[in-house]
């Protein structure tokens, strides 16, 4: 674990970096910080680029001293020394390659392994407001695409461009050195070519991207069909869904045409263009060479070197498009880390000590959003809860229930007023401290993949196992627990059982239980389940809030009934207080809405 | 592919003009080349867009009979398959083979047809030589298919644990409520760690493997260049060999490594090809197992009634039944509830109707009819489920509603609408009836989408309509006012209610009593709670709490923590 706190250390620092850039210039030094840990690598990666190139460049010029030197002069002896160096430059070009390869690889993997890690530490910081505002899907999509678009420019992007960089003017200088006039006239394709190769790039991208959303198109439908199939079978629609597959097939048959015929357009294009210069070096060169102002090792050597000449330039002009999503990946994954984490602990801020559990609100008032913008959520909240003391929050959807909780929950802070628990304000106290004395149970048993007993012990990763069976019985949920595969060794959740709403609430329950907090805010949940598992959750939840101050956002009729206060809200203010028996009597909203519920029940 | 030989053979010739100052010659060789590279230009073009155009077109025929297929294959087929499986047959491993007809095939063949002339060119040349330089060929060959077969699966790997990487983002994400709720961001960064590392560790491996084998294709190559130069060399200084053959023997050379490498890989995509496209066919070939007759006639007129005689059910890879030896028989026009534990069967009861499942044993019979002589589709559209998790389609909420009708109109969607009590809510999301749901579209809680799907039950204004715990999400006041309007749509339309709550079961005349997969007993509520002892339990137990509020109009956000 030291290693990884280790990381995590690192990891602060590279963000802090990150985020100290900015102003012009900032993508290129957020890539040198990313890739600064590393810099004797990335300069032995040099290295080896440098060697290698230069070995793969040697074989031209030694073909031509092969036979300009070796064979034209007869020298045996000279011809056996070239192809010596020639194996000993086959043999530089493989170890320099070997060596390059590995190193940018490594430097690769490793800065993108720190770029993800660092992105999912500074993702945790944020608070709740973040996530709400933004996709889930979105937020992913930075961990995962924006995070390899970057590492493609950075790795692959960077030696290629060094490599091909330096191949094309090692080239280039070679063939100039060795006849300026021939080298000149090889050089008329250059700008052809790369214009040509810049041009089909930008447009083969759109191209492709099209095809991957038409390819996009046909997964979602036909997921979408295998998801709802027994509706489309039910309804004995077969007929209209074929017809519309057909039509996104025939799209995405279109979008990869389209490709085909720009491939067919330029690779042959470039095959001819290669076959033309081999023939104007063949003329020029050859009648130059019979007139003897240069010589046939030299036209040779032109020949050979085509290759050289010709790569690079199609490796460059492809990196015109991984450099576009790498930086694009960047701005992108730059934003993310501007974002403030927006509840940090206040300076000074005290460790909460074992709290007894009261709460208080003072005349709290709260809007989600800055400005003057967005309807009040909560108003003048006065309301003085008493440790220990089970509060059911009651009131129609959107009433301001479930804002009121994430503001015991420290959420979110409020716009006006304060919310003290045993007389401190929320806002003074580290979240640390106030969260390992809060249990939260969210209205949809969220588990974790792993095994059942991970999922209890995520409350408190300390506690024994005999403590989470332990709990696990007093909530009820040991029978079911026993009853699984593997019992609390059975995997959940996505790659596990599929548990059902109730089970999932249940170990939710044993969850919060094994935190053992001071306070609890829960969120009830909806659904209905059989009647034997309701039982179940119904004693389980009176078990959970038993000793402690529970706030819960409530939704059954024998929750509400139990608590100890009813507290009905309604457009954000409380509009009553009471105990069940209380508010029946003062026929007021509660009682109102008890009545709708009577009527249906009885029926 | 015969012109691309052919260059490096004009390209020779050609030095050797040079050699002998021969500018005629050279003139000549040289139009020669241009020629071959034109012919070269057309021939390439005209490959790349048949083979395209060919690929293409089987890529479309295949997966459009893929998806046929999938609409005849029976529902317990998809019951036993995961759906990403299934959509891999029709994405990837569709593309590989794809991919391997437009280019694969043609590379292979390309690549051994240049070998092939190219050797002989050689060998017509001098054949020592020849025998010299073809020696890093085979090697080569082999090298890169060993390359392919060992960097695909570790390739793979990395995109593996790439994915299970995002699906711990993914989690972390979803769960951050919970992970902030127990101040747990420590444990899941260490996870997370592991799984970068794991990552890392992995594609690592990758690079190790590409490291070592792409330097290695092309050292022997110029080992085999080398290895021209000293002999061949020798030879033109003793005169055996001309440097123009010389010349063209090295740039044969040069022009093999290229299909050298090629040839390797490929080999590796056939076999990958080949295992996608055995995968298909599996898919393919199987026979539907719910068969009609061709030519199935309508379902008979009718109200509705319905016959079970001796129906049992058994799902397959089920060693037990889930329905035995039902005898059930339903008045047009009647009401009957269906009530006991869950997994009881009564949803599967109920899905032989519209033959989503075929019984194992006995019969189903609707207005005198065996559901399995009729045309399935007339059967299914006399018949309208509701089930208490709805699917609705990406679409928009008129056209999800009027799912089995696409011609209703605007004001047949409205009423429908109204009747399960979902026009007030729909009218005010934003863009109303218009509004796109779905996945694609706006999230729906679970009461709205019920009643969205009871709205799309009316409108196909079936025979038969089932309510398989429809109202389950919706709470009490709103299921009062559903239960009203659908008492009008009920009457004189068998109906099929499986509902825990008592008020709902109230709706029905008769009410049956299903334990493990019997039928056990059947009659109206008084008879029951005075005749059946399992009936009696399961009231007295009490049915749950109903869902307690009102759902105000503001219920387009899904509330909670």
């Amino acid at each position: 674990m030291s290693a990884v706190r280790e990381n995590s250390r690192r990891m602060t620092e590279i963000r802090r970096r990150l985020r100290q850039t900015s102003g012009r210039g900032r993508k290129l030094r957020g890539l040198v910080e990313i890739l600064a840990p590393y810099r004797w690598r990335v300069l032995a990666m040099f290295v080896a680029l440098v060697l290698a190139t230069a070995a793969a460049l040697a074989p031209a010029p030694l073909a031509k001293l092969a036979i300009d030197n070796g064979i034209q002069k007869h020298d045996v002896h000279a011809l056996d020394v070239i192809v010596a160096l020639f194996v000993l430059s086959a043999i530089v070009y493989a170890v320099a390659s070997y060596v390059q390869t590995y190193l940018v690889g490594w430097v690769g993997q490793r800065a993108l392994q720190d770029l993800r890690l660092a992105l999912f530490e500074h993702l945790q910081s944020l608070s709740i407001g973040f996530y709400s505002r933004n996709r889930a899907g979105v937020i992913i999509s930075r961990l995962t695409n924006d995070v390899e678009a970057l590492d493609q420019l950075v790795s692959d992007g960077m030696a290629t461009l060094i490599q091909s960089g330096l191949m094309l003017i090692g080239v280039v200088v070679i063939l100039f050195v060795m006849d300026s006039r021939l080298a000149l006239l090889t050089f008329i394709a250059l700008p052809l070519l790369a214009i040509g190769g810049f041009i089909f790039r930008i447009a083969s991208a759109d191209a492709y991207r099209l095809t991957r959303e038409k390819i996009a198109w046909i997964t979602g439908y036909l997921q979408e069909t295998l998801s709802g199939i027994r509706v489309v079978r039910a309804f004995g629609q077969e007929p209209r869904h074929i017809a519309r597959f057909h039509a996104l097939n025939d799209d995405n048959r279109a979008a990869n045409m389209t490709t085909v015929n720009l491939n067919a357009a330029y690779f042959p294009a470039v095959e001819l263009l290669s076959a033309l210069v081999t023939v104007e070096i063949l003329v020029v060169g050859g009648i130059a060479a019979i007139n003897g102002s240069t010589s046939t090792g030299v036209v040779f050597a032109f020949v050979a070197a085509l290759n050289n000449f010709f790569d690079p330039i199609q490796q460059l002009s492809q990196l015109y498009t991984t450099y576009q999503s790498g930086m694009a990946a960047l701005d992108k994954i730059f934003e993310l880390m501007d974002e403030q984490p927006e509840l940090s602990d206040q300076a000074g801020a005290l460790d909460l000590p074992r709290i007894k559990g009261g709460l208080r609100f003072d005349d709290v008032s709260f809007r989600y959003g800055s400005d003057d913008d967005g309807a009040w959520a909560l108003r003048d909240i006065d309301l003085t809860i008493p440790p220990g003391q089970t509060v059911a929050l009651v009131g129609e959807t959107g009433a301001g229930k479930s804002t009121l909780a994430k503001l015991v929950a420290r959420f979110y802070d409020p716009t006006v007023g304060s919310v003290l628990v045993d007389g401190h304000d929320l806002r003074s106290v580290t979240a640390e401290s106030l969260r390992s004395q809060m249990g939260i149970v969210p209205q949809e048993g969220f588990l974790f993949s792993g095994t059942v007993r991970e999922n209890i012990a995520f409350g408190r990763p300390g506690a024994t196992d005999q403590e989470i069976e332990t709990a696990a019985e007093a909530i009820g949920a040991h029978g079911f627990i026993t009853g699984l595969e593997n019992g609390y060794d059975t995997q959940v959740g996505e790659r596990g059982v599929q548990l059902s709403a109730g089970q999932r609430q249940l170990i939710a329950f044993a969850r919060a239980l094994v935190a053992d907090p001071r306070i609890l805010v829960l969120d009830e949940a909806t659904s209905n389940v059989d009647v034997h598992t309701e039982t179940l959750i119904e004693q389980g939840l009176r078990r959970l809030v038993a000793g402690r101050t529970a706030i819960v956002i409530a939704h059954r009729l024998s929750t509400i009934r139990h608590a100890g206060r009813i507290v009905v809200i309604e457009h954000g203010r409380i509009v009553e207080q009471g105990t069940h028996d209380e508010l029946l009597d003062a026929q007021g909203h509660y009682w109102r809405l008890y009545r709708d519920w009577a009527e249906q029940a009885a029926a | 592919m015969g012109a691309t030989v052919l260059i490096p053979y004009l390209t020779g010739r050609a030095i050797n003009a040079i050699g002998s100052h021969d500018r005629h010659a050279l003139t000549m060789w040289a139009i020669a080349i241009a020629i071959a590279g034109l012919a070269r230009l057309g021939l390439s073009v005209a490959r790349r867009l048949v083979a395209g155009r060919v690929s293409l077109g089987v890529e479309l025929d295949v997966r459009n009979r893929l998806y046929e297929q999938l609409q005849r294959l029976e529902l317990s087929f998809f019951d036993r398959q995961q759906t990403g499986q299934l959509m891999s047959r029709a994405t990837v491993d569709l593309q590989s083979v794809r991919f391997f007809l437009g280019y694969g095939l043609i590379f292979i063949a390309q690549s051994a047809l240049t070998i092939v002339l190219a050797a002989v060119a050689m060998f017509v040349l001098q054949p020592e030589l020849a025998a010299l330089a073809l020696i890093p060929v085979p090697f080569v060959v082999a090298i890169a298919n060993r390359y392919g077969h060992k960097s695909r699966p570790a390739v793979q790997e990395v995109q593996q644990r790439i994915a299970e990487l995002t699906a711990e983002a993914e989690e972390n994400v979803s769960g951050v409520r919970v992970v902030k709720a127990f101040a747990q961001e420590e444990r899941q960064l260490d996870r997370f760690t592991g799984s970068v590392t794991r990552v890392f560790d992995q594609a690592l491996l990758a690079v190790r493997i590409q490291a070592l084998y792409t330097p290695l294709l092309s050292f022997l190559p110029n080992l085999g260049l080398a290895a021209i130069l000293l002999v061949g060399g020798r030879e033109v200084i003793h005169g055996t060999l001309s440097l123009g053959s010389f010349t063209a023997f090295y740039a044969y050379l040069l022009m093999l490594i290229s299909p050298m490498r090629t040839l390797g890989y490929m080999l590796g995509a056939a076999q990958r090809a080949t295992a996608s496209g055995a995968r298909i066919f599996q898919i393919l070939d199987r026979a539907p197992a719910m068969r009609t007759p061709d030519a199935a006639p309508p379902l008979p007129a009718g109200r509705g009634r319905v016959q079970l005689s001796g129906a049992g059910l058994t799902f397959e890879g089920s060693t037990r039944p889930a329905l035995s030896d039902i005898d059930l028989e339903v008045e047009a026009g009647s009401t009957l509830a269906l009530v006991g534990a869950t997994g009881a069967g009564k949803t599967a009861l109920v899905s032989l109707l519209p033959r989503l499942y075929d019984v194992t044993e006995g019969s189903v019979r609707v207005d005198g009819a065996d559901v399995r002589t009729v045309d399935p589709v007339s059967l299914r559209h006399e018949i309208a489920l509701v089930t208490d998790d709805p699917f609705l389609f990406s679409a928009t909420v008129h056209d999800n509603i009027a799912y089995a009708r696409p011609e209703a109109t605007r004001e047949e969607v409205e009423s429908a609408a109204q009747v399960a009590q979902a026009d007030g809510f729909i009218e005010r999301l934003p863009s109303g009836y218009d509004t796109l749901v779905g996945e694609r579209g706006l999230t729906l809680s679970g009461g709205q989408r019920q009643r969205i799907a009871i709205a799309r039950a009316v409108l196909a204004d079936p025979r038969i309509l089932v309510l398989d715990d429809a109202t389950s999400s919706v709470d009490a006041s709103t299921e009062n006012e559903i239960k009203q309007a659908l008492r009008d749509v009920m009457a004189g339309r068998t109906t099929f209610i499986i509902a825990h709550r008592l008020s709902t079961i109230a709706l029905a005349d008769e009410i049956a009593v299903i334990e493990e997969g019997r039928l056990v007993a059947r009659g109206t509520h008084d008879e029951l709670f005075l005749r059946s002892p399992l009936y009696r339990e399961i009231v007295e137990k009490g049915m749950p709490d109903q869902v307690f509020l009102n759902e105000n109009p503001r219920e387009v956000e899904v509330a909670g923590l």
